[in-house]
């Protein structure tokens, strides 16, 4: 083979590489951008349902004072605290992969999928609490507001807690590495959207 | 303007590229095939909408009850007739143009997010069926406006519940197309393409995407209440219970307005292409065209009251009259770009521009009855009257409905590869354009005399004006099938079309009809200007086509006279 044929050869991969570079680029930029979009949709669909609460709780602050007093404020406070926590582990489990190690990608998004599947659970023993005091979602004007929105956050974060057993089932298969990480991003972006959401439900249910 | 040096496509064999009918019926990541699908899908449901119309004017004809065996039937007629034209025809044929035409027109091989958009589609003919399985559990009979307590108390069958999940199945379907749409356009657009570069339907769709993703979610937080309340006991719309009517009205307006340009502004989208092309001249305005979508969708979530001027505060109609009036100003600015885009130009009177001028006149008129009832003192009047019913369809069917026929007649040529026979569209267009006037016409004078909407018995002073406006409808019901008919004709009648049978300068017409499977051969070169008619570029462009192609319009309309040229395919890279 001559010379030039082989600089042709060597052009042509470099311009093969190059157009994969940019093809996984624009991938990429894709694939956060439309979870950035999805996001402000779903923003929109918690506003309803947080304006249907807030709506009411302006001019009904009395009975909300009732229901805080039977329930109190200790266990959300946990709850709150685990679910921040499953955030940080998040955050950490994509640190690993960026730094190559599966192992503890897979260690720490698990413990983010533990987290909020606790979350959830301490959330039913919160519902079932709040159901004998007599706060049904059909029985009480409280009721109702409050179970729609918590419900809704509950649903994404069992959602969420899916698609991370998901990512750790992938990562075991060995899915990703230091230069492909966007899954584990984009299910980042995600779950810190939930997280924010439950700040938000939290004050203004709990707090206010 | 850009020099164009992109290889003509040449007309080429059509057997590469054909597809057969069971391609169409699984499931397919190739936004060609998807938008064929969405566009049939929505066919279907527009004749059994259209079909469902077809027996509430029969039973409009008299006063008394005759077809119908009470008000409930009635209710059930026209509220299906609504939300199917709605939700499962006019956003849906709308979603199939863009998934069909968006990647084309950037010059890419296809959406951001394939898989996504075929998920997007596949979730409506269940939806559609889900809705109309309806029938055998009580039909939704609340109107497609659905307010409680109508939708909620007293309505007993277990269809309003099927009908609010499927709208529920259906919005989010059209989030994920929006959602899509918008990452395509915005990172998917042939390189060195700018925003302003892109032809006018991208605009559209990237304005009702917006739309869409913004209002969409509002409707399912509303559908989410509405469905608890029917299925949870829950009372957010029972105010014995603790709950708020008004709150659903408000939720579900700050959608739905929003919603009627999502339903229209593809619309304007396919009228710029249209008027452009057939009248051989650049866009007058395309900045202001362009602006004044996003201007439209903007202030589209300002005016939702409008709908509940007698529900609403007095306070607040005025704020609200003054918003809805606004919108008319960007909605002019667009109309009179058209008219000056139409002005001196080659008019070629084809059955797409024909429908493109249907859809000026008739929109104008809906445009102005809709400033009419914007008008507080004068919505009191006619609220809830059959001006209502006119002006919505003057805007949907004398709007939307005419620019999705502007848009088939243009771009079927493009997605079968064979012309549409234009004898057939031309009786098509004149049967529909005069039948739709003397349907909605009437109806202003019905409202303004005061014909309440959804009733099945009416006073009979207004049978006169109802026949007419009955008899135009089955005209205008019979002449759809025309339409139809002139579909498959085509389709069998196989006039070959060629790669740019109109001498189009936007991208989708750059390629085969149809086109391959990554849509180009190579990477396509596009002009600055997508309607820059006149300029050397386009004219040398356009010579060449000429030349290697046979004559355009009107040779290729005329069998006899067509002349093929098979010029080498060109392998493109």
């Amino acid at each position: 083979m001559t010379d030039a044929s082989m600089e042709h050869i060597e052009a042509h991969a470099a311009h093969d590489a190059h157009a994969a570079a940019k093809h996984e680029a624009q991938r990429i930029d894709n694939l956060k951008f439309g979870m950035w979009v999805f996001l402000a949709s779903e923003v929109v669909l918690f506003t309803v349902l947080i304006a249907t609460f807030l709506a009411w709780r302006v001019v009904n602050s009395e009975l909300v004072h009732e229901v805080h007093e039977a329930t109190g404020i200790w266990l959300v406070s946990l709850n709150t605290f685990l679910l921040l926590a499953s955030s940080f582990a998040m955050v950490m489990g994509l640190r690993e992969i960026q730094k190559g190690n599966r192992g503890g990608l897979m260690k720490w998004i698990g413990l983010t999928a533990l987290l909020g599947a606790v979350f959830v659970g301490l959330q039913a023993v919160e519902y079932s609490i709040l159901a004998s005091h007599g706060v049904t979602i059909y029985s009480s004007e409280f009721g109702m507001r409050f179970y729609a929105p918590t419900a809704m956050h509950g649903a994404h974060v069992i959602v969420g807690v899916i698609w991370a057993l998901y990512i750790v089932n992938k990562t075991r298969r060995g899915s990703y590495s230091s230069q492909n990480y966007i899954g584990i991003e984009i299910f980042g972006l995600y779950w810190h959207f939930v997280d924010v959401v439950w700040i938000i439900l939290f004050t203004v249910i709990y707090l206010l | 303007m850009a020099t164009v040096t992109a290889p003509l496509p040449g007309v080429q064999s059509h057997e590469e590229n054909k597809l057969r009918i069971s391609d169409y019926l699984k499931w397919s990541v190739d936004h060609k095939i998807i938008g064929v699908q969405y566009m049939v899908t929505s066919l279907i449901f527009f004749v059994i909408g259209g079909a469902l119309v077809m027996l509430v004017r029969w039973e409009l004809l008299t006063p008394a009850l005759d077809l119908v065996q009470d008000g409930t039937q009635f209710n059930q007629l026209f509220t299906m007739h609504a939300t199917v034209m709605i939700f499962l025809w006019i956003i849906p044929m709308f979603a199939g143009f863009g998934n069909y035409l968006i990647p084309l027109m950037l010059g890419a091989k296809d959406m951001a997010f394939p898989w996504l958009n075929a998920l997007a589609f596949w979730m409506i003919p269940p939806a559609g069926i889900l809705m109309l399985l309806g029938y055998f559990a009580g039909q939704a009979e609340a109107g497609w406006t659905s307010y409680p307590p109508l939708s909620t108390l007293f309505s007993p069958g277990d269809g309003q519940t099927m009908w609010a999940i499927a709208i529920h199945v259906l919005g989010l379907s059209s989030i994920l197309g929006a959602l899509n749409f918008i990452v395509t356009i915005r990172n998917m657009r042939a390189e060195g393409m700018g925003y302003f570069q892109m032809p006018l339907f991208v605009w559209g769709i990237l304005a009702t995407s917006l739309i869409i993703v913004m209002a969409t979610p509002f409707l399912a937080g509303g559908l989410t209440l509405l469905i608890l309340d029917r299925v949870a006991g829950t009372a957010f719309f029972n105010p014995a219970q603790g709950g708020d009517v008004l709150l659903w009205q408000n939720v579900f307006w700050f959608y739905s307005h929003p919603a009627v340009y999502i339903m229209v502004m593809p619309g304007f989208g396919i009228l710029s292409e249209v008027l452009s092309a057939h009248s051989r001249k650049s866009i007058f305005g395309y900045r202001a065209i362009a602006l004044s979508s996003l201007a439209i969708a903007l202030l589209g979530f300002t005016v939702w009251a409008h709908h509940m001027f007698t529900s609403l505060m007095p306070s607040l109609r005025i704020p609200f009259m003054l918003t809805s009036m606004i919108i008319a100003v960007p909605t002019g600015i667009k109309i009179f770009s058209w008219i000056g885009t139409i002005w001196g130009g080659k008019i070629r009177l084809t059955s797409a521009m024909l429908f493109g001028l249907g859809f000026l006149s008739m929109f104008v008129i809906g445009g102005i009855s809709g400033v009419m009832v914007a008008a507080v003192p004068f919505d009191l009047h006619v609220h809830d009257t059959y001006f209502v019913v006119s002006h919505f369809h003057f805007v949907l069917y004398g709007g939307s409905v005419l620019a999705i026929y502007a848009g088939v007649y243009h771009w079927y040529p493009k997605i079968t590869g064979y012309m549409m026979d234009e004898r057939l569209g031309k009786i098509h267009f004149w049967i529909t354009y005069i039948a739709f006037f003397f349907t909605f016409f009437p109806m202003h004078m019905l409202g303004m005399l005061g014909m309440p909407r959804r009733v099945a018995v009416y006073a009979p002073e207004f049978q006169s004006l109802n026949a007419i406006v009955s008899i135009s409808a089955f005209v205008l019901g019979l002449s759809t099938f025309i339409f139809l008919y002139n579909l498959v004709y085509s389709l069998y009648k196989k006039r070959i079309a060629g790669p740019n049978p109109w001498r189009v300068l936007t991208l989708e017409w750059a390629t085969d009809s149809p086109p391959p499977a990554h849509n180009f051969h190579g990477d396509p070169v596009f002009f600055k200007n997508p309607y820059g008619f006149g300029t050397e570029a386009a004219y040398r462009y356009l010579e060449e086509q000429e030349k290697e192609l046979g004559p355009s319009y009107p040779y290729t309309m005329e069998p006899e006279k067509r002349s093929v040229v098979t010029a080498p395919a060109s392998t493109g890279d």
